[in-house]
């Protein structure tokens, strides 16, 4: 972001060239003594120019004359200004981002009446305690989600040894739905606790666990669209309920440590964590969750690597084909093939998976196989002038992941040398002066890979 | 041959460098740039760790990324090659040698503690964001963070701060991982220099930080969290935030980041502290066989500290037990207060003084046990903080050491 108190340097830049200066956009809420603030940083910025710019001029004063010259020629140099912004603006107008969110609906009713039975609960109420605490069937959630909050909970469950179906259920509740960032932080601490490979024992040590249908209304509540049908889909807009709420990150948390503990206590099926990669890819597409990039990420390691070996060859396929189905063919397809991590053997093998399916749904599905493919990128005239270089930029950016660390270049001598004479073209026959959106970026792209596939 | 792929990913990053405003193009060629140092050195089975050619524009990203993607990419990346190529690690050895300590000189380290000569010189040549930091620019940053957490909304942090976080969450990383290596060769050898030699021996021994103003800085933000938690319950789900205006999505961005950052940012110091308790106990331990020396210097021990802050604010005491979780330290914690209003009147020297019998939590307890000792510590301490005191210590007792007390 651009510092806005820090002085101009007026060495480097030329107030010509210089953009006007468009204020930033608020994060706050601005209050008055912030506009004028700001009213007067501005207008001492625009002072500071003009008396630099007057000191300028007075360098020419001795040619008055070309006064009028001067201010024709800075008019037409603002104009340039202008349309080059205006080419730049241009192509920009794809975005990668689309918004994976839309409107909220209403938190499932959270009555617990079982929740009084819990032995916890019981064994206060029975005893001595309960003058002490004055505990009753209204005050005795209070009295649990205390517990909860000071960690008391989850370690009077392990000295238990078991988690019963009361609790779990209202915790996983609270997890889900609370509109309380402590609440949610303590309860999804609490599961984690439960769903920690630390655990002894071979079983998870609760009588209940979420099914993979309950996270998945957890999302629908939350407005997450299940099939975008397409990015721009507006469902009224200006509603406090839209877009992703803060609970998302304990959703995301929570599925992370619950594929951990898929090895110990099988709860959901293949395809069912097939479903989990899908929905994480796409998470990870709305820029509204930036803040969440790590958590994003760790949490898709720990699901891909829940799947057994058997599992995981035809899942992998089965992602990888449905996510080229549903992602848009734009820059959001290669945003969610960047995200798959290179650096496990599994993820890097979804990543090329994932790559190639996308390819070939972008090539409108004509080609066959491997050498299709690539024999019909290399057909493509990027010298053309009615050449679509958008589609060629997405195109060599999925062969680059399809083939990155992929054990085929060195099984297929034939693949390597397609890839190559692919990267060549693309880096020739560009030249460095073609204005073209995208041509610059193809260029550098393909001179990138060809030198990294050489070494 | 490293050197050529250096350069080949460097110079996606110099194509944008020339461009004079932030621009998107700017920033995806950053992006970019990220990608392809994690395609270059974290992929393959490509054993060279990159050179500060390469470090230095990520840090410098990290540090001054226009948007909050590059700044977690970055912070990503750095974490990533820190774990593939660390710059120390002990090297296990056969039989009843002892471990080694292996340190890689050359290694890029966000951290430099040079002398005052060879710093003034690298001040006079200019400091870009992309260089590493020494020790006063890490209490700069902690005051910056300290303001932060003082008076601004956490709801909605600017990016800045959300790097600054993260900038110091990375700092802390590298301070641990080092300190930790150390120690472990330490115990084996006794051997003062190695844990001296520690980035955080170093950084705390520097002249040019305030060393106690540094301490309650990173306390004070810690008890800070807290405070802003409870009174930060609105939700994004909750019936009434309908009739709250309209989220933007930008607003919807900064919340979720910033509750991130928040609960992070807690984690970060909880390990920073504990960290350098661990040091003081080495150190300790080190003076008690002859190995410091005066070039060691003189330096309060943070748990002090920690008890006099907490002694003239007793309103701290519960949002720092909130958010101070380690078992053996919170437990340290409440000894040493107890036994700080329950001295007995011997004298007894600093060294003798950790070695003492009642410093057990029963020995709490049996202070307890008749009505004229617990009136007289309820008379100095207060009734509640001493049931704060108590079931906070047994919580650490019943379920980290269940047997010990017994």
């Amino acid at each position: 972001m651009v510092d806005m108190d820090a002085p101009l340097d007026f060495e480097t830049e030329d107030p010509l060239l210089s953009c006007p200066v468009i204020p930033q956009k608020r994060k706050k809420v601005m209050d008055l003594d912030d506009l004028v603030a700001d009213f007067y940083r501005e207008k001492n910025k625009v002072m500071e120019r003009e008396s630099k710019r007057a000191k300028v001029r007075k360098k020419y004063d001795a040619d008055d004359d070309d006064c009028s010259k001067e201010a024709l020629l800075s008019r037409q140099i603002d104009e340039c200004h202008n349309q080059m912004k205006k080419i730049g603006d241009e192509e920009e107008v794809s975005s990668a981002s689309i918004q994976v969110f839309g409107n909220r609906k209403p938190a499932p009713p959270a009555a617990f009446p079982e929740l009084r039975s819990c032995s916890i609960l019981q064994s206060i109420e029975s005893d001595k305690f309960k003058s002490l605490l004055e505990v009753n069937g209204e005050t005795g959630e209070i009295l649990l989600q205390g517990l909860l909050l000071n960690e008391w909970l989850s370690k009077l469950v392990s000295l238990h040894g078991h988690v019963e179906k009361s609790i779990a259920k209202w915790v996983f509740h609270l997890m889900l739905y609370s509109p309380n960032d402590e609440l949610r932080a303590a309860a999804c601490s609490f599961w984690c606790t439960i769903l920690s490979p630390e655990n002894e024992g071979h079983k998870l040590p609760t009588e209940w666990v979420p099914n993979h249908s309950e996270l998945r209304k957890a999302l629908e509540t939350y407005g997450f669209l299940f099939s975008i049908s397409s990015p721009a889909e507006s469902v009224n807009k200006n509603s406090g309920d839209r877009g992703p709420p803060k609970n998302i990150s304990v959703w995301i948390k929570f599925i992370a440590a619950y594929c951990h503990a898929r090895s110990k206590q099988p709860t959901f099926s293949a395809s069912e964590a097939e479903e989990f990669i899908e929905i994480i890819i796409f998470l990870y597409l709305d820029t509204q969750l930036q803040g969440l990039l790590i958590q994003l990420y760790e949490c898709l390691q720990s699901v891909i690597s829940c799947f057994t070996d058997e599992e995981w060859s035809t899942s992998c396929v089965n992602i990888a084909k449905s996510l080229a189905c549903r992602l848009p063919r734009d820059l959001s397809c290669l945003r969610a093939v960047e995200c798959i991590s290179e650096i496990s053997t599994r993820s890097n093998h979804l990543r090329n998976v994932v790559s190639y399916h996308v390819l070939l749904v972008c090539l409108d599905n004509k080609a066959p196989n491997e050498d299709e493919v690539l024999r019909s990128l290399i057909s493509i005239d990027v010298k053309d002038k009615n050449c679509d270089l958008f589609k060629v930029y997405i195109c060599l950016v999925l062969t680059e992941n399809w083939l990155l660390s992929n054990p085929i270049l060195k099984e297929r001598p034939i693949i390597f040398e397609m890839w190559g004479v692919y990267l060549r073209q693309c880096s020739s026959h560009i030249t460095s002066t073609d204005l073209r959106p995208y041509a610059s970026k193809i260029r550098t792209r393909a001179s990138y890979c060809l030198h990294e596939s050489r070494r | 041959m490293s050197r050529v792929r250096e350069e080949n990913v460097l110079a996606i990053l110099d194509a944008s460098t020339t461009a004079s405003n932030p621009t998107q193009h700017q920033t995806d060629d950053q992006i970019a740039f990220l990608r392809a140092v994690r395609g270059a050195f974290l992929v393959r089975d490509y054993q060279t760790h990159p050179t500060n050619k390469i470090y230095e524009p990520v840090f410098g990203i990290m540090r001054m990324g226009s948007s909050l993607e590059l700044i977690l990419e970055s912070f990503r990346l750095l974490c990533d090659l820190h774990q593939r190529f660390p710059r120390v690690h002990v090297l296990d050895k056969d039989g009843s040698e002892s471990p080694e300590l292996v340190v890689d000189e050359d290694a890029w380290s966000p951290f430099v503690f040079s002398s005052d000569v060879a710093w003034s010189v690298r001040q006079s040549a200019g400091k870009t964001s992309s260089s590493p930091l020494d020790s006063s620019a890490f209490q700069t940053l902690i005051e910056e963070l300290s303001e932060v957490f003082n008076d601004a909304n956490l709801q909605a942090l600017e990016t800045k701060t959300l790097g600054n976080i993260l900038l110091f969450q990375y700092l802390v990383r590298i301070l641990e991982e080092d300190f930790v290596a150390r120690k472990r060769v330490y115990d084996e050898t006794m051997n003062w220099t190695l844990v001296r030699d520690s980035l955080l021996s170093m950084l705390l021994s520097s002249r040019r930080i305030n060393y106690r103003s540094l301490m309650k800085d990173c306390f004070f933000i810690i008890c800070g969290l807290c405070q802003d938690c409870t009174q930060s319950s609105a939700g994004l789900i909750s019936s009434d935030s309908s009739t709250a205006k309209p989220t933007t999505t930008e607003n919807t961005t900064v919340a979720i980041a910033s509750l991130e950052a928040v609960n992070n940012i807690g984690a970060s110091l909880q390990k920073l502290l504990i960290i350098i308790m661990e040091l003081d106990t080495l150190r300790k331990k080190a003076d008690l066989e002859g190995g410091i020396t005066r070039a060691d210097g003189v330096r309060t021990p943070l748990l002090e500290i920690i008890l006099d802050e907490l002694t003239y604010n007793r309103d701290l005491l519960s949002p720092f037990f909130q958010k101070f979780h380690h078992p053996k330290w919170k437990l340290e914690i409440i000894l040493q207060y107890f036994s700080k209003y329950n001295a007995k009147p011997s004298v007894r020297t600093r060294r003798s003084n950790s070695s003492t019998e009642d410093a057990t939590f029963n020995g709490v307890l049996r202070c307890f046990s008749n009505i004229t000792s617990t009136k007289k510590i309820i008379k100095k301490i207060s009734k509640d903080v001493v049931q704060l005191l108590l079931a906070h210590g047994f919580q650490v007792i019943l379920f980290h050491f269940p047997f010990s007390n017994k």
